[in-house]
């Protein structure tokens, strides 16, 4: 049994979890997050990485317009490397609504969105591909946003301010009570740990329900399953939102290297949270409405196919997924539950993470009595210190390839300095599809909380290009290996985890080129290799999208 | 008519197929469009190594036998174990006659060992990966030293030996890794990133370097009587390259199979398309064939990317575009076909039937036994539903066995090919 | 709308067999390969342009990668579109653009043909070459002919007219303005056959203006040499030959692939020579052949092989009676058009070739056999052997009919 004393410790490892430990630490309050799996395994890695502008909800829900368009702005400054500052398009096709169009500008300018219609031709010279049969478009402040590294930098930041991190580590036990309360955990391995704390900060996402639970706290959340599906290459350089009423397969985001389609919504039991799965008839629909925004988009490789809940806290009696409102939910337990030192944070959107945990620590601060100011809307993430010149810092690693340099920087922003040493390591490159050299790998491994090859995709973006692990994984394993990190035994047991993982994504899109990338994948592990044959001690993990 | 035959796709069962024609004087012809799966596999020839219900098959032939009756639709079934054995003498003759030299265990599969330490049963492998020297040394608990070349990111020698130092067999022999520095690692290099197998291999084929790198391997083996290293030592004259280092070092060498590209394949593919050039067959690969006509149970003619509408025309074609992966079939969102012709396919359309629900299941993915249906000769059926008596269909891209899971893909591929090759063969006999 | 045509790189399933074939990857670090600088890279260029490597200068259209791929990935034309999408281009280059005018060359060398020839053998203006324009002084230039194969076609036309069954000629600038013999040569032949030949007005093919990125102009030149064609020759039904395995590429495959130019009307015509020949072989005109007593070695060139037209070439060697040949292991020669002529990449384009060139040495012909012009350059400058066209070597088979 490990035991800890902290001022806070915060559940969830999600983008709201992260955010808050780091926005806890810039205020010099002592903190651990404890995350079950890995940082943005859950709902803030498995959606579709849209940096709102507020247009999407300026027509039915104003405040959570406004909330999307001042993140935006701030994001945009602080987080650059995790950022790109797209556009987005608004079209209206030949058989939508006509009236939602005057709507949607409408709303815009009421909550202060820079959105203004443009020419057809304009938004074919934008976006090229996009359905040359479009009515009208509106060009919006839309953005992309990198859910992984998103959170990772927030908890680079927290670490590099003392705050502390347990990730593979669930909370089983929550013991409420006035003068200190105990949060026990176990790690994958059993080790129980304990750690006894002023504060706990319930930012467990959809699993809300399940944490307060073990507090002895009842709190409903209403889970909306939404699926969404890769595209192999980036169809589009700008955001297409198809301009009519929330519906099913209306939006295509670019997002690093691939498009995704996005996306359905169905009510789900709160039972089923944790064996989802996407079903065929959704990859139809978004195949189909896909189609419609960006032809021949249907018959271009989908890499792989995911889903995520949405985290909304039904408060009220409402049924529907997505009239519900998306609203940020702050809850003081002391004030509901009696419970003194429970904070439950949920609901909101990824893009607004940061307002929600500013909102967390202000109740924090003022529950304990200490720290400053929130600082988090003016500090910049580690990596997004200084605007990136490309140019300049592809110069400054000439000998290695532009187009490594380039993802690297993308990826991990200024802290690309400390990756690209002048060292072999950086000409060898690890995955291909994606450029993430052994030297990246490594820094990944060694200073992001990198426990798996999993995770190690997560930071790195190894496995998500078109051959989806193909090669990389077998070399990431003996990476793992090489490091020193774990036996090789366990190394290879990553591996097998890390391509059935894989494989709950590619399956439902398994067709079509994609179909022999993964003949070719079982032949080297299956032919070649031999993994099948080998037994391991226990069954593989859980994983998740993007 | 230009052609005895014409033959779709140059892997491993059109050009066991090819050479056979070839050497009986046909004239013959391959078209193929791209490079065959002999490029990504372990360079070893799996006929049997599987049991339907899990466990492994010792002796392949009659296994064969002993299945024969219960699954009568495999192609195994229909060729019979005295011809897929005779096939496989063919081959063995044909691939030394280039110069390599196959290990095989008479009517006993052997176990070769892979990247991960698995000891995979399979019948032909190349001399350099398994021969009875090995054997003898494993039996008499040689110490073993399992190497690999700095920054070489395609193998990890760590990885075999922690599944090796597991089995039994190896309970009481001596294994160690170790890490072999090529003399001019030390430069860093732009896009050193691409040190794949094949750049290895051709660093062993300027023989140069051999010297200093059976320096390095002596020191890196630390007094082992075996070492293994990843299998690219050399290309063109591997077997005198293989001998060389085994004097120089005084060890005896093996070669493990890394990812691909697969030098242990490339060897196999380059001894192939030699001998079916050296016994006058004509080999075209920079073309696909994409369509021809059936009339009235028979082929009439064929055509091709490059050449629009001319027809091309031959007595027998055999068609052996492989699978999937080779493109031979498709798969589209909701349907499966056989591209060049639409012969008669078997499998489900509904794409939940093809996968499994874990990629590594034990029972494999269904989509792995789709294929081209035949009657028993291996003609196909064209869309009227008549067997196409010229053509023959061969290799992967049949129907009726799962080359993954049965460990038979190599087997299939030579042995279908070679009875293609007899038939026609024999028709053409039959014709004068 | 996605453009299916243009996303090949698409269906690419990271096998790597490509680059295992590329014949520069193999002789410079300094190419990271096809797959890479093709199908992998093209991904991170259309996310953003700024991701390009130069790297993928060094990439010789030959093509040898693509005849490897088994999923069909168009990777040359990537890497050459992409050469002259993304990687940003000196705004007068005079070396590239004197090169890569071949027929603007070829009819000032023509014209001159002694001078030019003299000069460009001449050592010091060698030297001066290559400081001011970067082309190797080690390098030998093709000679010029005094004249036109056009020219000299007239005397040749009259007795065309007189076949009924008819062919169209694409020319070339080689045979226009530096080997008018295998133009002649290539008549006799089809004469033999019973096919009188036509010519019809023709620009350069582009091939050396798409090398060198001026595409703009070579989308001139393919927009004239497919009007002019499908008007005289697929329209009638006639087959368009040519003895240049790269203008056949070009006018079949690169006019649509890189040029974006609609050929469909001239694709099922076009036919490289050897193909011709075997069909109507096939269709019994085969006209009598002497026996050709010689030691010849085969070499194929890249882009015949990307044509999947080699066997052609080497079913009508076959058919030469006496002639003894030798089929050289397929690999480049290394020149590929204007590439080996330009200094930075003389040491690779010489490196490509070496084994060749040692093949060659090796099996010691009398001559050596090629279907490409450039091939040829390449390898009388690194051997010493008589380089010939398939054609020619028929031509001599047919005897002395003149
Ligand atoms: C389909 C879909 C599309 C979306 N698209 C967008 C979009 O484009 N833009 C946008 O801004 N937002 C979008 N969202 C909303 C956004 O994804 C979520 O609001 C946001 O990610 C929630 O983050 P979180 O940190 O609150 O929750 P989560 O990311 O779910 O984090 C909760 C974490 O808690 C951990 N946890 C749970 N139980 C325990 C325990 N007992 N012990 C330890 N740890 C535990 C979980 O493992 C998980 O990592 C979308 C949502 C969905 C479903
Ligand atoms: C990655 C991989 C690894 C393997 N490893 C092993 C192993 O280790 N041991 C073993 O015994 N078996 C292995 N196999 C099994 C393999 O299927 C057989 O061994 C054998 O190589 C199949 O030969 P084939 O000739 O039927 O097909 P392929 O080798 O697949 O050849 C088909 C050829 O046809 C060409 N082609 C396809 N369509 C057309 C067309 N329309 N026109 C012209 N050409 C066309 C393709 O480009 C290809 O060159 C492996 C298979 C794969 C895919
Ligand atoms: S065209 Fe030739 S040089 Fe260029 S990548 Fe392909 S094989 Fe290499
Ligand atoms: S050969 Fe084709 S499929 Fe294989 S890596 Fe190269 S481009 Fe991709």
């Amino acid at each position: 049994m490990e035991r800890y004393e902290t001022q806070a410790v915060v559940i969830g490892g999600g983008a709201t979890g992260a955010g808050t430990l780091r926005d806890l630490s810039l205020r010099g309050i002592k903190s651990i997050l404890i995350e079950k799996d890995d940082i943005a395994s859950g709902t803030t890695g498995r959606n579709h990485g849209l940096l709102h502008s507020g247009a999407r909800y300026a027509v039915k829900d104003l405040e959570s317009a406004r909330e999307c368009i001042s993140e935006n702005r701030i994001l945009k400054k602080i987080a650059r490397h995790c950022i790109e500052d797209t556009g987005g398009l608004f079209v209206t096709l030949p058989e939508d609504d006509p009236v939602y169009h005057n709507e949607l500008l409408e709303g815009c300018k009421i909550s202060d969105i820079n959105a203004r219609e443009i020419s057809i031709k304009e938004a074919l010279r934008l976006e090229p591909n996009l359905n040359h049969n479009i009515l009208s478009a509106i060009w919006v402040p839309d953005g992309t946003i990198d859910p992984f590294r998103l959170a990772a930098s927030n908890i680079l930041d927290a670490k590099e301010h003392g705050a502390g991190i347990l990730t593979h580590t669930m909370v089983t036990g929550l013991e409420l009570k006035s003068g200190g309360n105990i949060v026990r955990a176990a790690d994958e391995k059993g080790n129980q740990i304990e750690i006894r704390c002023d504060l706990v900060i319930n930012a467990a996402g959809v699993w809300g329900q399940h944490v307060c639970s073990l507090g002895g706290i009842e709190l409903k959340m209403f889970p909306s399953k939404g699926s969404m599906l890769i595209i192999d290459y980036r169809i589009n350089n700008i955001v297409v939102n198809r301009c009519r009423k929330p519906s099913d397969g209306d939006i295509i985001v670019p997002g690093d290297t691939v498009s995704l389609i996005g996306t359905t919504s169905r009510e789900i039991d709160y039972s089923r949270i944790e064996e989802l799965r996407v079903d065929d008839d959704e990859i139809d629909v978004l195949l189909e409405d896909g189609e419609k925004l960006i032809p021949n988009v249907s018959k271009t490789r989908a890499l792989r196919a995911y889903c995520g809940v949405r985290p909304l806290v039904a408060i009220s009696g409402e049924t529907m997924g997505r009239n519900i409102s998306r609203g940020i939910v702050l809850i003081d337990h002391s004030e509901r539950d009696g419970a003194e030192g429970l904070i439950t944070i949920a609901g909101g959107k990824l893009m607004t993470y940061r307002l929600m945990a500013e909102m967390t620590a202000d109740l924090a601060c003022s529950k304990l009595g200490t720290g400053g100011r929130c600082r988090t809307a003016k500090t910049p993430l580690p990596g997004s210190e200084k605007k990136i010149s490309e140019r300049k810092n592809v110069r400054a690693f000439t000998g290695i390839s532009q187009s490594v340099v380039g993802s690297t920087l993308y990826r991990h922003g200024l802290r690309v300095q400390d990756i690209l040493k002048r060292d072999k390591k950086n000409y060898r490159l690890i995955c291909e599809c994606e450029m993430v050299t052994e030297g990246e790998a490594e820094y990944a491994i060694k200073k992001l909380d990198v426990k798996n090859i999993i995770d190690l995709r997560r930071r790195t973006r190894i496995g998500m290009g078109p051959c989806q692990g193909e090669l990389c994984a077998y070399r990431s394993a003996g990476l793992f290996a090489d490091f020193g990190i774990y036996r090789p035994e366990k190394s290879i047991e990553l591996l097998y985890n890390f391509l059935e993982e894989r494989w709950k994504g590619i399956k439902p899109v398994l067709w079509g080129d994609g179909l022999r990338e993964s003949e070719f994948t079982y032949w080297i592990y299956e032919g070649l290799l031999g993994i099948g044959e080998i037994k391991f001690d226990d069954d593989p993990g859980d994983g998740d999208g993007v | 008519m230009a052609y005895d035959c014409i033959i779709i796709g140059g892997g491993l069962s059109g050009l066991t197929c090819g050479i056979k024609c070839a050497e009986d004087g046909l004239r013959t012809a391959v078209i193929s469009s791209g490079m065959n799966s002999l490029h990504f596999s372990s360079g070893s020839i799996d006929v049997f190594g599987y049991r339907q219900g899990g466990g492994k098959v010792y002796r392949p032939f009659d296994y064969m036998k002993e299945t024969a009756k219960s699954n009568p639709a495999h192609p195994y079934s229909r060729i019979g174990s005295r011809m897929v054995r005779e096939s496989l003498e063919f081959f063995n003759d044909q691939i030394s006659l280039a110069g390599i030299s196959l290990h095989d265990n008479g009517d006993e599969n052997h176990f070769r060992i892979t990247g991960l330490g698995v000891m995979k049963p399979t019948y032909f492998s190349q001399d350099s990966v398994f021969n009875d020297k090995f054997k003898k040394a494993v039996e008499e608990r040689a110490s073993i030293a399992v190497l690999n070349f700095d920054g070489y990111r395609d193998y990890y020698a760590e990885l075999t030996v922690s599944q090796l130092r597991k089995n039994p067999i190896f309970k009481r022999t001596g294994i160690i890794t170790g890490k072999v520095t090529l003399p001019f690692y030390t430069r860093t290099e732009k896009n050193l990133h691409e040190f794949r197998s094949i750049d290895l291999a051709r660093v062993f084929d300027t023989e140069k370097y051999l010297p200093r790198i059976a320096e390095e391997i002596k020191r890196a083996a630390r007094g082992a009587r075996v070492v293994s290293l990843p299998a690219f030592i050399g290309i063109d004259n591997f077997a005198q390259i293989h001998k060389r280092l085994e004097d120089l070092t005084g060890c005896l060498i093996y070669e493990i199979p890394s990812l691909p590209p697969s030098i242990l394949g490339l060897r196999l593919d380059n001894a192939l398309r030699s001998r079916f050039a050296a016994l006058g067959g004509e080999y075209s690969g920079g073309d696909r064939v994409n369509g021809g006509e059936i009339m009235d149970g028979e082929l009439d003619h064929i055509h091709t990317e490059n050449y629009g509408d001319t027809r091309h025309r031959s007595r027998f074609y055999v068609m052996s575009t492989g699978s999937f992966f080779s493109a031979g079939l498709r798969s589209g969102f909701n349907m499966l076909d056989e591209p060049v012709l639409g012969l008669r396919f078997s499998g489900s359309n509904r794409r939940s039937d093809w996968y499994s629900a874990k990629f590594f299941d034990r029972k494999g993915h269904p989509f792995l036994k789709y294929g081209v249906e035949t009657n028993k000769y291996f003609n196909p059926f064209g869309s009227d539903g008549k067997a196409v008596k010229n053509l023959f269909c061969t290799g992967a891209m049949l129907s009726g066995y799962d080359p993954i899971r049965e460990g038979s893909g190599g087997g299939v591929a030579i042995s279908t090919g070679y009875f293609a090759a007899k038939r026609i063969i024999g028709e053409m006999k039959k014709n004068k | 709308m996605i453009k299916l045509e243009n996303i090949s790189f698409d269906h690419c399933i990271k096998c790597t067999v490509c680059t295992i074939y590329c014949p520069v990857a193999r002789v410079t670090h300094l190419f990271p390969g096809p797959k890479q600088s093709g199908p992998d890279a093209e991904r991170l260029r259309i996310k953003n342009p700024g991701l390009v490597d130069e790297s993928l200068k060094y990439c010789t259209n030959c093509k040898r990668c693509e005849i490897a791929c088994p999923s069909d990935v168009r990777i040359a034309d990537i890497i050459q579109d992409a050469k002259w999408k993304y990687v940003k281009k000196g705004f007068f280059r005079p070396r590239d653009f004197f090169m890569s005018r071949t027929d603007l060359a070829g009819s000032l060398g023509t014209i001159f043909s002694p001078l030019a020839n003299f000069l460009f053998s001449f050592f010091p203006v060698k030297i001066l070459m290559d400081l001011f324009l970067k082309i190797p002084y080690k390098r030998s230039y093709p000679a010029y002919e005094r004249g036109t194969f056009r020219r000299k076609f007239k005397k040749l036309a009259a007795r065309q007219k007189t076949f009924e069954k008819k062919a169209v000629y694409f020319h070339g600038c080689y045979v226009n303005y530096n080997n008018h013999s295998l133009g002649t040569d290539l008549v006799r032949v089809m004469n033999a056959m019973g096919v009188g030949v036509e010519l019809v007005r023709e620009k350069c093919c582009g091939v050396p203006l798409i090398a060198n990125g001026y595409l703009e102009k070579a989308k001139k030149n393919a927009l004239f040499n497919i009007s002019s064609l499908s008007g005289a020759a697929a329209g009638k039904g006639l087959k368009i030959i040519s003895t240049s395995s790269s203008c056949t590429y070009a006018l079949k495959h690169e006019y649509s692939h890189l040029l974006d130019m609609d050929n469909t009307g001239i694709y099922n015509s076009i036919e490289y020579v050897t193909k011709f020949i075997f069909d109507r072989f096939e269709e019994g005109a085969r006209p009598p052949l002497r026996p050709v007593s010689i030691r010849a070695a085969y070499h194929s060139p890249c882009h015949l092989e990307r044509l999947g037209g080699v066997m052609y070439t080497i079913d009508l060697l076959k058919k030469i009676p006496g002639l003894d040949l030798i089929i050289l292991h397929s690999e480049c020669c290394g020149i590929s058009g204007t590439y080996g002529f330009k200094r930075e990449y003389y040491q690779i384009s010489q490196d490509v070739g070496y084994q060749l060139f040692r093949r060659i040495e090796e099996a010691d012909p009398e001559i050596v056999i090629t279907d490409c012009e450039t091939c040829r350059m390449q390898i009388e400058m690194n051997t010493k052997y008589r380089v010939m066209h398939p054609v020619s070597v028929l031509a001599m088979a047919l005897g002395d009919e003149r």
